[in-house]
């Protein structure tokens, strides 16, 4: 059964929607999700917005992983809805979303700490998945539960997607003499952000980077990608230091090129 | 002959009009449209098809934009001159990167123009608006809001089921105007899907040249129906050699094509030259009247310096080819024009 606040599919691609019902559909159900980090709040103006493919680049070590695991925990902690979490490489890990939540004060008010980290880690559903076909076959999966109105924990839907890292699962299928690989790319873009705008939800992921030739790096994926996501930022970390600089590669509504410092935990 | 004609051996050349009285009939029926810059250069008319070309990041999606506010703005409203078409806009989003957000804010920007030119900025002594200006910009944004359609599409069927769809829309009661403008964002979208849906051995993607050949049918019937302009964006496939790898196997020559086009753009203060190739079939080729080039110099990787400036943007007409390249910067009021 679809759910009431939803249009049907059909009803989706088959009329044309005007100016003020995708406005009214925007301000009631496309809300901001707070990574819990500071910075990158402020410079999204509030958090990751739900019907947005949000993509986080940067070279390794840079605090990739750590955007995705603060997202997951403040979102699951302050019941903001349930997160999936596609783990590619064993990133995932429990004890760094305990310490996040233990590094995060007044989440939970008064009430027990312990009970609580419990019921955040219920509300993080993690997959491993380490290949094109087994991200297919999740999506669809996701796809199939979410139109049923499945994916639920207590009555919370879910409202993030994490993809720690798409450029995994991506990068050995293009390029090559036949098209499938990038195809098979433009699928998965596809996918996430039909996920996104009709169920009305966050996905984020990340991506690494390669390099650009004179010493300069880029982020992975190439042209056919770099038009895909809604929002891009690239973020690096000073060398032995916790504080990290976010800047925005591409956004809908921001200039690139705008930049905030903010702090990882250690 | 010349007997039948009733004595008068020229009667047979009689015409139904002259060129000059056939010229002001085609002026008045489909009157030239002034777009916001850098697509004001070129004459548009209605019956167009405008291909605005460029790198992500560009600024194509954004300049749609400006000209769909210039189309769902009214020219006049309640005695307040706007300078809009005051008519409707069809806008088909293939990337499904539209964010209506960014056309209300737009939008409201050049209401809140429109309003200051009016009354002096319209505002009161504190700088707040007062409530009838609040009231009455709502009224008008709404208004125009309702003027702009839009539905997303996921893949090559549903865009062409959309297409068809777009006759019946624009005989809608609702709109009580035509629809003026029909945009697609971005037409390259499903290339890659396409192509690989087609078997391997065949030289010619049938997949991709039937679909194309759909989409062109079904704009020609609408617009022999409703003369309206179309603005279609494209993003390039890059050749192989370039900077911007890993989007082509270098090793292939296969992606190597001699009539590619040429752009050239700046990237961190020293010239490149990006080749891409034309990859829509030559039905696609020979449908659009009107094409423009953008391009955008800024780094791959913005370094911290650069925040808070903008990017500066480069346009140049290719179909009429004016010759003359233009900067300008996007802004949130909308396109700087840079001398």
């Amino acid at each position: 059964m679809m759910s009431q606040d939803q249009p049907s599919t059909e009803d989706r691609c088959g009329r044309f929607w005007n100016g003020m019902e995708l406005l009214k559909d925007v301000t009631e159900k496309k809300h901001l999700l707070p990574t819990g980090l500071e910075g990158i709040d402020t410079l999204l103006g509030g958090g990751l917005r739900r019907g947005h493919l949000t993509e986080v680049t940067g070279p390794s070590s840079s605090g990739k992983t750590q955007v995705c695991l603060h997202s997951a925990s403040l979102v699951a902690a302050k019941h903001l809805g349930v997160v999936m979490y596609l783990d590619t490489s064993n990133s995932f890990s429990p004890s760094r979303v305990a310490t996040i939540i233990d590094g995060t004060p007044d989440l939970f008010g008064h009430k027990a700490k312990g009970c609580e980290i419990e019921d955040v880690m219920r509300s993080i559903i993690c997959e491993s998945v380490f290949d094109i076909f087994a991200l297919f076959e999740v999506l669809n999966q996701l796809e199939i539960s979410l139109s049923n109105d499945k994916v639920n924990n207590g009555g919370s839907k879910i409202c993030l997607l994490i993809i720690d890292s798409i450029s995994s699962l991506l990068a050995p299928i293009i390029g090559g003499k036949y098209p499938q690989g990038r195809s098979m790319m433009i699928s998965v873009a596809m996918i996430l952000k039909k996920l996104a705008d009709e169920h009305n939800l966050s996905v984020l992921v990340t991506n690494h980077m390669v390099s650009a030739g004179n010493g300069a790096v880029k982020p992975a994926l190439g042209e056919s990608w770099k038009a895909v996501p809604h929002v891009r930022l690239v973020i690096s970390r000073e060398c032995r230091s916790n504080i990290c600089t976010a800047t925005v590669l591409k956004h809908t509504l921001l200039a690139s090129g705008s930049t905030v410092k903010f702090t990882v935990p250690s | 002959m010349a007997g039948e004609a009733g004595g008068d051996p020229r009667a047979w050349l009689a015409v139904d009009e002259t060129a000059a009285a056939f010229i002001s009939r085609s002026l008045a029926s489909r009157p030239p449209i002034i777009l916001p810059p850098p697509l004001h250069r070129a004459p548009l008319r209605p019956g167009n098809v405008v291909e605005i070309a460029g790198p992500s990041n560009s600024g194509k999606s954004h300049l749609l934009l400006m000209a769909a506010v210039q189309c769902i703005l009214p020219k006049e409203w309640e005695g307040i001159y706007f300078g809009g078409l005051g008519k409707s806009v069809m806008y088909l989003d293939l990337d499904c990167r539209f964010d209506v957000l960014r056309l209300a804010q737009i939008l409201r920007n050049r209401i809140a123009e429109g309003f200051a030119h009016l009354r002096n900025g319209g505002l009161e002594k504190d700088g707040t608006k007062d409530e009838f200006q609040c009231s009455f910009e709502n009224t008008l944004f709404s208004d125009c809001m309702q003027h702009f359609l839009y539905v997303r599409c996921y893949n090559s069927s549903e865009f062409t089921a959309a297409l068809k769809t777009v006759q019946s829309q624009s005989r809608s009661e609702v709109l009580g105007v035509g629809i003026y403008f029909v945009m697609i964002d971005s037409i390259g979208a499903f290339y890659w899907i396409d192509r690989a849906s087609q078997p391997v051995r065949e030289s010619k993607g049938k997949s991709l040249q039937s679909v194309t050949e759909t989409v062109v049918h079904e704009i020609r019937t609408f617009l022999q129906l409703q003369p309206a302009l179309v603005l279609v964006t494209k993003a390039p496939i890059y050749a192989e050699g370039t900077t911007t790898a890993n989007d082509f196997n270098r090793g292939s020559s296969k992606y190597t094509l001699e009539d590619s086009t040429v752009l050239r753009y700046s990237r961190q203060e020293e010239e490149r030259t990006l080749s891409y190739r034309e990859y829509m079939p030559s039905i696609w080729q020979s449908f659009v009247t009107h094409r423009i080039n953008l391009q955008v110099e800024e780094a791959e990787v913005p370094s911290v310096q650069e925040n808070g400036v903008h990017s500066t943007h480069t346009s140049e007409w290719v179909q009429p080819s004016l010759k003359t390249k233009e900067k300008f910067s996007i802004v949130d009021d909308g396109v700087i024009l840079i001398q």
